[in-house]
């Protein structure tokens, strides 16, 4: 075959062995070699979301750590990649992520791959993974049309991005729509009668917006406008200035000119509320040392992110989360680490956890990906439990409302999403 | 007859645009103030794209090359400002006098670095290839555009950066029937225009403005004068890279914000500003400037961001059908 192969790449063009390739080293849903098992990690690493790619990194490795880098008789190696690029910082470059996920088909003891950290990394490494059967687990991605068709989906989506035509994808944080009626709900406790939303055009900042938008109307808010915003563009201040709302919501992420974007809306509406989602729950959007909002800007800014603070956890008596924070304060002398830690902790563990199930099979990936998708249910974990649905989403909802006090986010309460 | 339409068709095209959201807001019972925003903020904005766009058209019409590297050199400008911001002491408590002077410096400093920046490119980049085919040094300038870039990225990193408010930029500074004038919108215009003056005057009124003409009119016939062709466009190359330092730090007080790659957009907007005008003609690119700011403020507020870019070019292609030469005519060899 491969030397059928040789010929045809001759006489043909490399076109001709494309499917053989990316199948790399096991055709779709085949099974990884030998007793080495590897887990590809691919964040942003470069940019405004290099910290939280850290945090992730910090989690997994964490997880990874206390199995002992094994799952019965495999061996797990671990690889990080970077899915960002110098000219593209902050978050997925497309060239560069279709790279890293080619990288994880053409090994053959790929077992797992976990991420983009990036809804748009996810719609380009997604489809290539997919047909090579490789499972895959994103700590963050909330884009709803990787999973479903429910409204903030573009058409066409999610069946594209599962050649295949089996789900080899799951994710741990709850959809756009949870989180944009965790936006809208806490915008109406907040007295909000109008919003006016920006969003990034990116698929993660365009879904997003589409799902507050329809929560906020569904709440009796009205939406005065959904615009999108030219990252390259040097300031918004007259856009900002034909917003006439009394809350704002920012749906994008800071890597795509996002502090630009709160500071000219904050400075051309005095009065207005501010509210942003877990695209901006960064350091490097909160705090003014970091290059972010200036500091009474975010007096007035909320955020929503999918996790809870440490003392949240507890109150909700999650033994396993408050393991999680004992242990990585142990690990790296951290006591309250970035929200996204425990996401990547999560990621890795339900990898591990999802080898561990399948025993002498976990070099099968067709039947990890079959434990994934269809066996993870009722799920103890660090997130509290939850299941993984056939779509790949988990069933969990809680989203944490986060204030901006002195640079950093501060946990304020738990948002139960209306709408 | 195309004479009448390139003339005035044109005008009509340039006003139109305000002109209709102007009517619309009066009929809305909203009167002129927020047409008024839209230009005040479309003029300071312009006049940083003029004085960018003003490196552009000084190169190009000497040396007919079209220096790519220049939105990298008014990057560097900026970052060499808000670098002097810690250097200098300048924070968000220092008081006005001492903010005024240090400021002063910091104008003085980034100008410098940037001017010589703009030489030295010239004279390891561009002067070697002065006989070679045009495409050379056309590739050369895009090859510095991104080796400046990754300066830009080793310096502050690949991220925007938010820089400190020093002059509290958006704060109101007086109101004229509803229009708002801002502290960031008479610097703007402050420091441009007394840096269009002086550059209009030495280039009209100085030996080497004449030398400068001379050059860009003949070089040949300007070297066989007398006149040192290569210090005249090094001197070409440093009152560009003067003015983008210049508004590398009206940039960085303006915007609050500066990133590796704002000189690529920047760039793109003044490039496009001084071709609109006429490329060669300073004061075509200063018209250049201006008209793109206001345009891409009326459609930034009445249209959305997300469409500006498309706005500010399909009026570009439809002044270019109207005028190849842009809107006062080109200055160069070739334009006579």
């Amino acid at each position: 075959m491969a030397v059928l192969c040789l010929f045809g790449v001759l006489a043909l063009g490399l076109a001709a062995c494309g499917e053989e390739d990316e199948g790399g080293g096991g055709s779709s849903g085949g099974k990884a070699q030998g007793t080495e098992l590897t887990i590809y990690s691919s964040l942003p690493l470069q940019g405004t979301s290099k910290e939280q790619s850290e945090a992730v990194i910090d989690g997994e490795m964490l997880a990874l750590q206390q199995a002992g880098n094994k799952i019965g008789k495999y061996t797990i190696k671990y690889v990080s990649l970077d899915d960002s690029t110098a000219q593209n910082p902050g978050t997925a470059d497309e060239a560069q992520t279709a790279d890293n996920a080619r990288k994880a088909v053409q090994d053959p003891t790929t077992i797992f791959y976990l991420g983009e950290f990036n809804s748009g990394g996810t719609k380009v490494s997604l489809p290539i993974l997919n047909k090579a059967g490789i499972p895959q687990i994103s700590p963050s991605n909330t884009a709803v049309g990787l999973t479903t068709d429910e409204p903030g989906a573009d058409p066409g989506e999610p069946d594209k991005y599962y050649p295949a035509g089996t789900r080899t994808y799951a994710r741990i944080v709850p959809k756009d729509t949870i989180q944009g009626a965790a936006l809208a709900t806490t915008m109406q406790e907040d007295g909000c009668k109008t919003v006016h939303i920006f969003n990034d055009k990116t698929t993660y900042g365009a879904g997003l917006g589409r799902n507050v938008e329809n929560s906020a109307k569904e709440l009796g808010l009205e939406v005065t406008g959904n615009d999108g915003t030219d990252r390259n563009a040097p300031n918004y201040r007259s856009l900002a200035e034909g917003i006439k709302a009394d809350c704002f919501v920012g749906s994008g992420v800071t890597g795509e000119n996002y502090i630009q974007v709160f500071k000219d809306v904050a400075a051309a509406n005095p009065d207005i509320k501010l509210y942003g989602p877990d695209g901006v729950a960064e350091a490097a959007f909160t705090d003014p040392k970091e290059g972010g909002i200036p500091a009474d800007v975010g007096a007035r800014t909320k955020v929503t992110v999918a996790t809870l603070s440490p003392e949240e956890f507890e109150k909700q008596g999650i033994e396993e989360a408050e393991s999680f924070f004992s242990a990585f304060e142990e690990e790296y002398g951290i006591a309250k680490p970035d929200p996204y830690a425990i996401y990547g902790y999560e990621t890795m563990k339900l990898a591990l956890d999802t080898l561990k199930a399948v025993g002498d099979k976990a070099n099968d990936r067709k039947a990890v990906v079959d434990q994934l998708i269809n066996n993870t249910k009722g799920r103890k974990s660090v997130l509290g439990t939850y299941d993984i649905d056939e779509n790949g989403d988990t069933t969990l909802t809680d989203y944490g409302l986060y204030t901006i006090d002195g640079g950093e986010l501060t946990f304020d309460k738990v948002i139960k999403a209306k709408g | 007859m195309w004479d009448f339409i390139s003339k005035y068709g044109l005008i009509a095209l340039l006003v139109a645009f305000p002109l209709t959201y102007a009517i619309i807001d009066v009929a809305g019972g909203e009167g002129l103030s927020r047409i008024g925003n839209n230009l005040v903020a479309g003029l300071s904005n312009g006049a940083i794209w003029a004085l960018i766009a003003l490196g552009y058209t000084l190169v190009y019409g000497i040396i007919e090359l079209i220096n790519f590297a220049h939105g990298e050199v008014f990057m560097i400008g900026s970052f060499t400002a808000f670098a002097l911001y810690s250097v200098l002491g300048l924070t968000l408590v220092t008081g006005p006098l001492g903010l005024v002077l240090g400021l002063l410096v910091v104008l003085v400093l980034s100008m410098l670095v940037s001017g010589s920046l703009n030489v030295m490119i010239e004279r390891v980049a561009y002067r070697p290839l002065r006989g070679a085919p045009k495409l050379a040094p056309l590739i050369t300038a895009v090859g510095v555009s991104f080796i400046l870039q990754n300066v830009g990225i080793l310096w502050f990193g690949s991220s925007q950066k938010g820089i400190p408010d020093l002059i509290r930029a958006q704060q109101e500074l007086f109101n004229i029937g509803g229009v708002e004038v801002s502290r960031a919108d008479v610097l703007a215009v402050v420091v441009t225009i007394p840096l269009v003056y002086l550059l209009t005057a030495f280039v009209n009124r100085s030996r080497l403005g004449k030398a400068m003409r001379a050059t860009a009119q003949d070089p040949e016939a300007a070297r066989l004068m007398g006149i040192n062709v290569d210090t005249t466009i090094s001197v070409t190359f440093l009152l560009g890279g003067l003015l983008a330092g210049a508004a590398g730090l009206i940039y960085a007080l303006y915007q609050t914000n500066v990133w590796y790659f704002q000189g690529f957009t920047a760039g793109l907007i003044a490039f496009t500003a001084a071709v609109m005008g006429g490329i060669g003609n300073l004061r075509g690119a200063v018209l250049g400037g201006l008209i793109i700011g206001i345009i891409q403020q009326i459609s930034d507020n009445r249209i959305g961001n997300e469409w500006t870019p498309a706005v500010v070019f399909a009026y570009l292609v439809l002044i270019m059908v109207f005028r190849p030469q842009g809107l006062i005519g080109e200055e160069t060899r070739e334009a006579g």
